[in-house]
């Protein structure tokens, strides 16, 4: 019993030692990931909205953030792209997509900003073919409408990266509900979904 | 152990005891991550960090560690490190951070770490577990380093990013796929084997001539 407690008690004092250390490198460190994480989305922001001069943000009332895209430097017009952040439930974490769709509500491109899937399998959602610009599976989402956006298991037109159905699904997934989300906040232009 | 040179120690782990080529301990993070020589520096330099700090402590706290606690207190102490390389890495060196990605979390399970921790920092001087840990990780980093060059040179036709050959270079894909680590790996294990195989040969040959031994099938 003696035993017990003397042996927790060390052990106790080594985790506080860890905890201490690691909240303070986590105080230095914390600001930089922050501002990266800005970078970050910025730089998406400009490739998912390639037709926008201006890029504002709004928010939602549940504090939910998306993005409009002005064709010209002058935000009074309407503006004529959209732009948010779709997370899904992957295989082995949350996966974060920036999502670009002009006004009739068709994506203009992709891209994943954060996942952690498995090597090999899920984390081939970032993967870039040799002597391609961009990951293979993230180029296939542009072009299409939230309908036709499910992965080939379920009927739809994604083809999904083998061995890796879960993080293939969440990423479609989290974009057209993320789609519908969005056309409550926004008005896409009425001409689309003929989708028989 | 303690009457070996200093430099002998530090020297052990980058060939002798290579944890790679003569150890055999952490292959699945060189087996993934080598697919590019700044994958493999990172990934090398990354865990000689956590592999020095690591010894660092163990060494210190040899004196009061418990025997019968000692694995979860070496790896509370591993995990604690790799958590810092993991936010200076997010912080800093972000490009690194997203070709690493879920790597850098594993370091934590990496052989070399824990087993160096337990057969050479609980039982060696500080100075000395510095020392082991930085010619460990050394060979380690080499090793991940070469693995990479030639993986990213075969498989991709660059290195560090950089085309090295013309359009007309048609890359051996599977080298960047995991077979072709595999492949080179055993390669390089084979070459070495063979090196040493000769080695010992001609140390008998001439064992032999002097007639220090007599046996005429030897094994």
């Amino acid at each position: 019993m003696k035993d017990i407690i003397k042996l927790s008690l060390i052990l106790g004092i080594f985790c506080t030692a860890a905890a201490f250390s690691l909240a303070g490198v986590n105080k230095i460190t914390r600001p930089r990931i922050e501002m990266e994480r800005k970078r970050v989305i910025k730089e998406a922001l400009e490739h998912v909205l390639p037709g926008a001069k201006i890029i504002t943000e709004n928010k939602t009332i549940d504090e939910k953030t998306y993005y409009l895209g002005y064709a010209a430097e002058d935000t009074t017009q309407r503006p004529n792209e959209f732009a948010f952040i779709a997370y899904g439930q992957g295989y082995s974490s949350r996966i974060q997509t920036m999502v670009g769709v002009n006004n009739k509500g068709i994506i203009e491109s992709i891209e994943i900003l954060f996942q952690q899937e498995t090597p090999g399998l899920g984390a081939k959602s970032t993967e870039i073919r040799p002597r391609e610009e961009k990951p293979w599976f993230q180029k296939q989402f542009a072009g299409k409408f939230a309908a036709d956006i499910k992965v080939d298991k379920d009927n739809g037109e994604i083809v999904s990266i083998t061995g890796a159905t879960i993080t293939s699904r969440a990423v479609a997934n989290s974009i057209q509900e993320g789609i519908e989300w969005l056309s409550d906040y926004v008005k896409f232009e009425k001409e689309k979904t003929i989708t028989e | 152990m303690e009457n070996k040179g200093l430099f002998e120690e530090f020297i052990k782990g980058i060939y002798k005891e290579n944890p790679i080529t003569a150890i055999f301990l952490g292959l699945c993070p060189t087996l993934a991550v080598t697919t590019s020589l700044i994958n493999g520096l990172g990934m090398g330099l990354a865990a000689a960090f956590v592999l020095l700090f690591s010894n660092i402590i163990v060494s210190s706290v040899k004196g009061i560690v418990p025997r019968k606690i000692r694995i979860p207190i070496y790896i509370v102490i591993i995990a604690t490190f790799v958590t810092i390389v993991e936010l200076i890495m997010a912080g800093f060196i972000p490009s690194l951070f997203r070709a690493l990605g879920i790597y850098v979390p594993l370091i934590v399970v990496n052989c070399i770490i824990l087993g160096r921790a337990e057969a050479f920092a609980s039982k060696n001087s500080l100075g000395r577990s510095i020392i082991d840990a930085l010619g460990m990780g050394i060979g380690f980093t080499i090793v991940l380093v070469f693995l990479g060059s030639v993986r990213e040179i075969i498989g991709d036709g660059k290195l560090l990013g950089y085309y090295l050959f013309g359009p007309e270079f048609e890359p051996v894909l599977l080298m960047i796929l995991p077979p072709g680590a595999f492949i080179l790996i055993g390669l390089i294990l084979g070459t070495i084997n063979w090196i040493e195989i000769r080695k010992n040969q001609k140390i008998f040959l001439k064992f032999k001539e002097k007639k220090l031994i007599t046996t005429e099938n030897p094994k």
